[in-house]
């Protein structure tokens, strides 16, 4: 019974995504537009550090960037990609108006960034 | 400037807070004339939205006029009168592209915590946690409107600001309830809730040639408000709402029921006893009480449209009647930029009128003291304003 429990976790540790996993965006661009030599600069950084696969997405929605191997800082980048691609800008959010914000919350707020910019990885 | 700030749950201050700068070339700043408390507000408040930080601006649904412009901004200009849809679109993307304006791939800088809650990130939202992107609301004096282009709406001449306020939330989401469920000519509507939300869906469903529209509360004052559009009402502390439905629709249930109250949803008996225990023991993040009657009530093969804010789980959610009565569940944070056009011209050909939603005109000063009446509904309070 306990061998069978440490095989099935076993098994299903070796199921999760490993660092290898693709992390994937849809991008409104010609497939073109991201691969040749007039692809985003950011793309083209990325391509240099990273395994990076650019596809046709299906029913026009554009191309399909996936980018082997991506942490939190890489994921944010493709998405920065994406953003600027599509819209020509990234969008920020610091420098805004905050009202007092408390010691707790100061201290809290690199981890807490971390957490709702990039995820749990 | 002065800003209405969230500084821990159930608390509320208004502080000196820096002005907003433009942060992007497609920005634009607002000087907020008028700003609306909402209800999904209360759940901010009540502290069920874990991505608060003390210190944060609240406030989504405005109007006022623009200052300043980014370079990038083409259509909008310096002196335009404007109402800001609450969501943030990008106008660019797919989902905006199709008119799925709060599915925006673009406008949440902060997607982490919804792709790990809801396996997806979903459009910016101001004033709304970090969550939902972290920016900064509009219960200010001015506020910062990125892209523009596509969220500020330039108000007609003869709108005035207490209609027009609601054009940013209340009544495109209310129109959008309907929309969803597909509403139209010889169709029985149910509406849940007799907020502003409730109210502007119960407008839209006549509006959009339903038969009939009743609706659902237990405030005299908001439903005698939801009859005056033409509804009739339903008191459910007085009578039990699903013999009520079957009886008024012949047996049939409503045709389309639409779901205006969200995660902190009152009732009364075991079930509601039940939902504020487990909710309270954070066991269930969401109350679904109307939610589950609204699914209850549907008639074979009709539609349940979801316009209360919902976070995360619901307990007992009722999916035999949904699969077995072949029902279809619709819902969306709105997509507000697919209807506010239209809403603003039907507004100042007075087809549309939502200033008797605002109750309670007052100053951001009295900012704390608008949501406590909001919250506790007291002196007949649907939606305290704010004029910075």
């Amino acid at each position: 019974m306990a061998a069978g429990v440490a095989a099935a976790v076993r098994k299903a540790r070796a199921a999760r995504p490993g660092p290898a996993t693709w992390f994937a965006v849809t991008v409104q661009a010609e497939p073109g537009e991201l691969t040749g030599p007039d692809r985003p600069d950011a793309l083209a950084r990325l391509a240099e550090t990273h395994e990076v696969r650019v596809t046709r997405a299906p029913g026009g929605r554009g191309s399909e960037i996936a980018v082997r191997a991506a942490d939190g800082r890489t994921r944010q980048e493709v998405r920065a990609v994406k953003q600027l691609v599509e819209t020509g800008e990234v969008l920020v959010v610091e420098g805004q108006p905050e009202g007092h914000r408390t010691m707790l919350g100061r201290a809290a707020t690199p981890a807490f960034r971390h957490l709702t910019r990039r995820g749990p990885r | 400037m002065r800003a209405l700030c969230w500084t821990g749950v159930n608390e509320l201050a208004v502080e000196d807070v820096p002005e907003p700068r433009l942060l992007n070339r497609q920005d634009a700043l607002v000087k907020v004339t008028a700003s609306s408390v909402c209800g999904s507000d209360l759940h901010l408040l009540d502290g069920y939205v874990p991505t608060m930080m003390a210190g944060d601006v609240l406030g989504h649904e405005f109007v006022g006029e623009i200052v300043e412009v980014g370079p990038d901004v083409r259509e909008r200009r310096a002196g335009e009168r404007v109402t800001v849809c609450s969501i943030i679109g990008c106008g660019r993307c797919h989902y905006c592209r199709e008119g799925l304006w709060s599915l925006c791939d673009n406008t949440n800088p902060n997607p982490g915590f919804l792709e790990t809650l809801i396996g997806h990130a979903t459009a910016g939202i101001f004033g709304y946690s970090h969550a939902m992107g972290g920016f900064a609301g509009s219960h200010a004096e001015y506020v910062r409107v990125p892209y523009a282009d596509v969220n500020a709406f330039p108000v007609p001449d003869g709108v005035p600001d207490s209609s027009a306020v609601f054009a940013s939330d209340a009544v495109p989401t209310g129109w959008m309830g309907a929309d969803l469920g597909g509403v139209g000519p010889g169709d029985v509507v149910a509406v849940w809730g007799c907020g502003g939300v409730g109210q502007m869906a119960a407008l839209a469903s006549l509006r959009l040639g339903a038969d009939r529209v009743i609706a659902i509360d237990r405030f005299p004052e908001r439903l005698a408000m939801t009859a005056a559009l033409g509804a009739e009402t339903l008191d459910y502390r007085e009578v039990d709402v699903l013999d009520a439905l079957k009886e008024l629709t012949g047996g049939r249930g409503p045709d389309v029921c639409i779901e205006a109250v969200g995660m902190e949803s009152h009732g009364t008996g075991a079930q509601y006893a039940y939902d504020r225990a487990k909710q309270a023991l954070r066991l269930q993040t969401d109350r679904g009480l109307s939610l589950r009657q609204a699914v209850h009530a549907c008639r074979k093969g009709g539609t349940v449209s979801v316009l209360g804010v919902y976070l995360g789980l619901v307990d007992k959610f009722p999916m035999g009647a949904v699969m077995n009565k072949g029902l279809t569940l619709r819902g969306a944070q709105q997509h507000g930029h697919r209807y506010i056009p239209m809403i603003l011209d039907r507004m100042s050909r007075g087809e549309i009128d939502a200033s008797p939603l605002l109750t309670h005109p007052m100053s951001l000063e009295d900012g704390p003291k608008g949501y406590e009446l909001f919250k506790e509904k007291r002196e007949g309070c649907v939606r305290a304003v704010f004029h910075p």
